[in-house]
C-alpha cells in the first residue's frame, strides 16, 4: 500500500465493488443458478411450481439425436472457422510483413469487416448466396460450373455459414498474427538465413516455434468464439435447413426461448459451459509442451 | 534495430534487403489487390443492389453496375421507425460506454496501483468472469430481469454489460506501468485519491480508454442476441434488432433491405475509419496476456 493510512484498508475494495457487483449480480450468480435450474422440471411461467428431478434433464439430453446431432453441426463449424481460419489467417499476414506500398490499405480492408454488425452483413451475404440471382452462382454460371443452392441446401448451408464467419472474423486474427510476427526478433531470423537455411526452415525452424504464444492465443478465442456463434444462423439459415446448421447454441436458443423447454435447456447451457471450458483446457495443456515462452 | 559501427562488413539484414528493392514482386500487390477485392467486394455489393431497381436486382447473371435508384432509401426509411432505433442505440451505447469506463478506471487502479489482501486472487477471478459464455447466461438472466421488471427496458440492455474484464486489464496494464512519483507528489501536494483519478491519471489513460470505449460502443452498437431476447417492443429496441425485424417482414426486398444494411451500418463504418489507429491498437492490446 502506498502511503495511505490504516483505516484506508477498505478503500481498494471500494473501487472493485462498481464492476464486481455487476459481474457478480448478472454473471455469476446467473452461473450457479443455471447450474440449479438444470436439476428442476422448471416452470417458465410460475418458477414456484417447478419440481427438482435430479439429473434427468441430462439424461434425456444425453439420449436424445438432437443434442449429439448440434454437437456433431457445431464440431463441423468449429473445423471449418478455427483450423482453416488459423491457416488463412497466418498466410495473410506472413504476405503483409513484407513493408510495400498500399500494404496499410490491404491490412485496414482485412480488417473492416470485423467491426461490421453480423445482423448486417451477414443479409448481405444471404442476397451473395441467393440460388436464383447470387453473385455466386453468377460467377460459378459465367465458368460454365453447375449451380449450387448454398443456403437453401443442406449439404452447402454450413459452408455457407463458415464462408461468412471467415470474411467477417479473419482481420481480427491477422492483426493478432501481425502483431505476433513482428514480435520475434529480426537477429534470429537473419541468423538463421545467414546459416544458409531457406525461407521455408526459416519459417519452421525459427518463427512458427516463437509464434506459438501468439497462436494458442488465436486458437483459443477462435474456438470459444466459434462455439457462442449464433447471431449468423438466426438470420442465414435459422438452423436449418433440416437443421443442418442447428449448432449447439442455436439449439439452446431454440429449446429455451421458443420451445420453453427451460430445466433442459438449462442443462444444455451447463453442457457448453463445460464444453468451451474444457475446449480451452485441452488446447491449452496440448500446446503448452510444444510452446516456446519468449 | 541499432546500426552501431563494426569494422567487419554486416550481412545485409531483412530490413535493409526490403528496402534496397525498389520495386516489389508483382505477386505481393497481386495478393494484395486479391485481398482487398475479397473484403471489400461485399461493402461495393450491398450498394449495387441498394441503387438497382428491384427488377434490376432479379436479373440473372446479375448487374455489377449501380443504377441511381435512391428511391430505395426513401421506402426503406419510410417503412419502419428508425429514427427511434438509432436513438436508442446512440442512448444504450453511450451510456454502457461511460459505465465501463467508469467501472473500468476504478478496478484497473485498484488492481495496478495498490497491494490488499486477496488481490491476486481477485484478479483471477476477474479474468476468470470471461469463461463464462453469454449464450449460457441467456436463461437464468432472463428470469432475473423479469422478476426485477427490467425486460423491455433499456437498463437490461446497459447495466449488466457496464464493466468489462477487457477494459479492467487494459487499464491495470496502464496503472501497473504508472510512474509512482506522480502519485506521491500527488499525495504530497494533499490530492485526494479521487483527484488524482481525476484530474492527473485519467487524462494520462486517454489512449487505453478511447480504445476501451470505442470497442464497447461498437460491441453495444453490434448487438443483437440479448437485446433480441430481453427486449419485445421498438420503443427500447436498438438497430440491429430493428433490421432484424425488417428482414423478418421485407425479406424479399432486396432493395430496400439492402439500403437498410447501408444506413444502419454506415455510422459504425465512419466510426472505423475516422478511429482504425485506436481499433487496431485495440486488437493488439487484446493480446497484451499472453505473451507469458
Amino acid at each position: 500500500m502506498i502511503g495511505y493510512s490504516r483505516q484506508r484498508r477498505i478503500v481498494p475494495y471500494l473501487y472493485l465493488t462498481p464492476a464486481g457487483l455487476i459481474f457478480l449480480i448478472f454473471t455469476i450468480l446467473p452461473a450457479a443458478f443455471v447450474l440449479y435450474i438444470s436439476f428442476f422440471n422448471w416452470d417458465f411461467l410460475n418458477s414456484a411450481m417447478s419440481k427438482f428431478v435430479g439429473l434427468a434433464n441430462y439424461q434425456s439430453l444425453l439420449t436424445s439425436g438432437e443434442f449429439w446431432h448440434s454437437l456433431l453441426v457445431s464440431l463441423y463449424f468449429v473445423i471449418g472457422t478455427v483450423p482453416v481460419g488459423l491457416f488463412l489467417a497466418l498466410s495473410i499476414a506472413l504476405a503483409l510483413m513484407n513493408n510495400f506500398p498500399g500494404r496499410a490499405f490491404v491490412r485496414l480492408s482485412v480488417f473492416s469487416p470485423y467491426v461490421t454488425p453480423v445482423v448486417a452483413t451477414s443479409i448481405v451475404w444471404i442476397w451473395i448466396f441467393n440460388p436464383q440471382f447470387g453473385l455466386l452462382n453468377g460467377i460459378l454460371h459465367s465458368l460454365h460450373l453447375p449451380q449450387l443452392g448454398w443456403l437453401e441446401s443442406p449439404h452447402w448451408a454450413m459452408i455457407g455459414v463458415v464462408i461468412y464467419t471467415l470474411w467477417h472474423s479473419l482481420g481480427f486474427d491477422v492483426i493478432i498474427f501481425m502483431a505476433g510476427l513482428s514480435a520475434i526478433s529480426h537477429e534470429l531470423r537473419e541468423a538463421a538465413r545467414i546459416d544458409g537455411a531457406t525461407r521455408w526452415q526459416e519459417f519452421w525452424a525459427v518463427t512458427w516455434p516463437l509464434l506459438s504464444p501468439t497462436t494458442l492465443f488465436v486458437l483459443v478465442v477462435t474456438t470459444i468464439g466459434s462455439m457462442q456463434a449464433f447471431t449468423q444462423f438466426f438470420t442465414m439459415t435459422e438452423g436449418g435447413p433440416l437443421s443442418a446448421t442447428t449448432t449447439v447454441s442455436y439449439l439452446l436458443y431454440e429449446m429455451a426461448f421458443i420451445f420453453y423447454r427451460t430445466g433442459p435447456a438449462a442443462a444444455l447451457a451447463v453442457i457448453l459451459f463445460v464444453i468451451i471450458a474444457g475446449l480451452t483446457a485441452l488446447q491449452m495443456a496440448v500446446t503448452r509442451r510444444r510452446t516456446f515462452y519468449q | 534495430m541499432s546500426s552501431q559501427p563494426s569494422l567487419l562488413p554486416r550481412p545485409r539484414t531483412l530490413r535493409q534487403e526490403n528496402r534496397r528493392r525498389r520495386h516489389w514482386p508483382w505477386w505481393q500487390w497481386l495478393i494484395g489487390a486479391v485481398l482487398v477485392v475479397l473484403f471489400l467486394f461485399p461493402f461495393y455489393w450491398v450498394i449495387v443492389t441498394s441503387l438497382n431497381s428491384p427488377n434490376q436486382v432479379l436479373q440473372f447473371p446479375p448487374l455489377f453496375l449501380p443504377h441511381w435508384q435512391w428511391v430505395n432509401y426513401v421506402q426503406a426509411w419510410t417503412a419502419a421507425p428508425w429514427l427511434r432505433y438509432f436513438a436508442n442505440t446512440l442512448f444504450i451505447a453511450g451510456l454502457t460506454t461511460l459505465m465501463v469506463l467508469v467501472t473500468s478506471l476504478l478496478a484497473g487502479f485498484a488492481f495496478g496501483m495498490m497491494e490488499f489482501p486477496a488481490k491476486q486472487v481477485l484478479f483471477a477471478g476477474f479474468l476468470a468472469i470471461m469463461m463464462i459464455p453469454t449464450t449460457v447466461l441467456l436463461i437464468p438472466d432472463y428470469i432475473l430481469l423479469r422478476d426485477i421488471h427490467w425486460l423491455n427496458t433499456y437498463w437490461a440492455q446497459i447495466v449488466p454489460f457496464g464493466a468489462s474484464v477487457f477494459g479492467i486489464f487494459l487499464l491495470r496494464q496502464f496503472f501497473l506501468s504508472f510512474p509512482r512519483e506522480i502519485l506521491e507528489a500527488a499525495q504530497l501536494d494533499g490530492a485526494s485519491q479521487a483527484r488524482f483519478l481525476w484530474q492527473i491519471a485519467m487524462p494520462m489513460a486517454k489512449p487505453a480508454l478511447i480504445t476501451i470505449a470505442l470497442y464497447v460502443f461498437i460491441g453495444s452498437w453490434n448487438a443483437f442476441l440479448w437485446p433480441y431476447i430481453m427486449t419485445s417492443s421498438p420503443s427500447v429496441q436498438p438497430i440491429e434488432v430493428g433490421l432484424a425485424t425488417f428482414l423478418g417482414t421485407n425479406g424479399t426486398d432486396w432493395t430496400g433491405l439492402s439500403a437498410a444494411v447501408v444506413f444502419t451500418t454506415l455510422p459504425v463504418m465512419v466510426l472505423f475509419l475516422v478511429a482504425q489507429r485506436q481499433f487496431l491498437a485495440g486488437a493488439y492490446a487484446a493480446t497484451g496476456g499472453v505473451k507469458g
